[in-house]
């Protein structure tokens, strides 16, 4: 049994006739599958239909508020007694004396896919429940590695239902990619932090940097400050024809609680270095 | 010599988008003089439409009989509703 029509127009049952009207038109605006493009506004928007052509109809009304008569033989409301694609066909023209005939094909609608940078980094098959025209439906949806934020992925004919024998609108996937601080996106370049000892980037080093693929190895050249930019040909997001790269930014890291030793050591550091970064 | 294959142009009449789109003739020459859709006039001045016309015809028909919003007004609001996607989208592009 669908819900309550009051509730869905989310007026009172004493409402007025203009206050019906009133609350299907604000209601329509904004749940037709032209304006609000998630899966579960088509719904959304015949249900409201349904509920405004019982509600506008002062008969159809009446006969919704009488509670259902305890007499056997009567079952259900009459709600349930009128044919929903008679509706449609009115509300879709058939009823406007154009005839049969009606044909119209669905409308394309949005969902979003939420994807990590590493989903994103790696693609793959990944499953996703909507809510859609023929309720909760699942969908295993091949995701192609190194999607960019904002990219769509079209599913053929899962979109809007058509009138008629008018086909079927799209689904599209729009990709979002959750900002992740560790893997910072711009276009397909990604960009991570790379923590160095104060002895490493004086020294040089190799030191490993975690990519969304796993780990890598970066050469630290000596004299590094931070700030310093590694680029990792090749270690951004895949993509054709040229992948993106990783940049590795130099991050100098010095302990919060030297140990008496280390403490030692900097202090005579700081007596034999003439070292001054704040000197140009 | 080479040969090159003979490619037809994606293009569709107005009868044609017409019978795919499930309506009269006559309402896409009067969508086509309202701008819902966009035609090209060939050298022989016949009227051609882009394939992904019968899509916005059924759009401008949903608008029509969901909203029972008029021909004319379906022009203005297809076009902010184009200029919401695109907002939309520039503004996910410059996170």
């Amino acid at each position: 049994m669908a819900r309550d029509y009051y509730e869905v127009l989310g007026v009172g049952r004493d409402a007025s006739a203009e206050d019906i009207q009133r609350a299907y038109r604000k209601l329509a605006r904004k749940y037709h599958p032209d304006v609000d493009r998630s899966p579960g506004a088509e719904d959304r928007f015949k249900e409201i239909n349904e509920a405004y052509h019982v509600l506008s109809d002062p008969d159809r009304r009446r006969q919704y508020d009488e509670p259902p008569r305890a007499e056997r033989g009567f079952a259900g409301t009459p709600a349930e007694e009128f044919d929903f694609e008679d509706l449609l066909g009115g509300m879709f023209g058939g009823g406007r004396g154009r005839g049969p005939g009606v044909f119209m094909p669905g409308a394309d609608q949005e969902a979003e896919l939420q994807l990590t940078v590493e989903q994103a980094y790696r693609g793959g098959k990944r499953t996703l429940t909507l809510t859609g025209p023929a309720g909760q439906r699942t969908y295993e949806v091949n995701i192609p590695p190194g999607v960019v934020d904002g990219q769509r992925i079209r599913l053929a004919g899962q979109g809007g239902r058509g009138r008629g024998n008018a086909p079927e609108g799209d689904l599209y996937l729009v990709v979002r990619i959750t900002p992740d601080r560790r893997f910072r996106l711009k276009g397909k370049d990604i960009y991570v932090d790379l923590p160095v000892s104060a002895w490493e980037a004086v020294l040089g080093a190799e030191v490993p940097v975690r990519t969304p693929g796993g780990q890598a190895t970066v050469k630290l050249p000596p004299g590094s400050s931070s700030g310093r930019r590694l680029r990792l040909r090749g270690q951004g997001m895949p993509s054709r024809p040229s992948p993106g790269d990783l940049y590795a930014e130099v991050k100098i890291m010095v302990p919060a609680k030297p140990s008496p030793r280390e403490r030692e050591l900097f202090e005579e550091l700081a007596k034999v270095s003439d070292f001054d970064p704040r000197r140009r | 010599m080479s040969i090159y294959p003979l490619a037809l142009p994606r293009r569709l009449s107005v009868d044609r988008v017409a019978q795919a789109s499930g309506v009269h003739p006559q309402l896409i020459v009067r969508f086509i003089e309202l701008g819902l859709v966009d035609v090209q006039r060939d050298s022989m001045g016949r009227l051609w439409l882009d394939p992904d016309s019968v899509a916005r015809v059924a759009r401008v028909q949903r608008l029509h009989f969901g909203l029972s919003l008029n021909y004319a007004a379906i022009g203005l609001v297809l076009d902010l509703l184009d200029r919401i996607d695109e907002l939309e989208r520039r503004e996910r592009s410059w996170i």
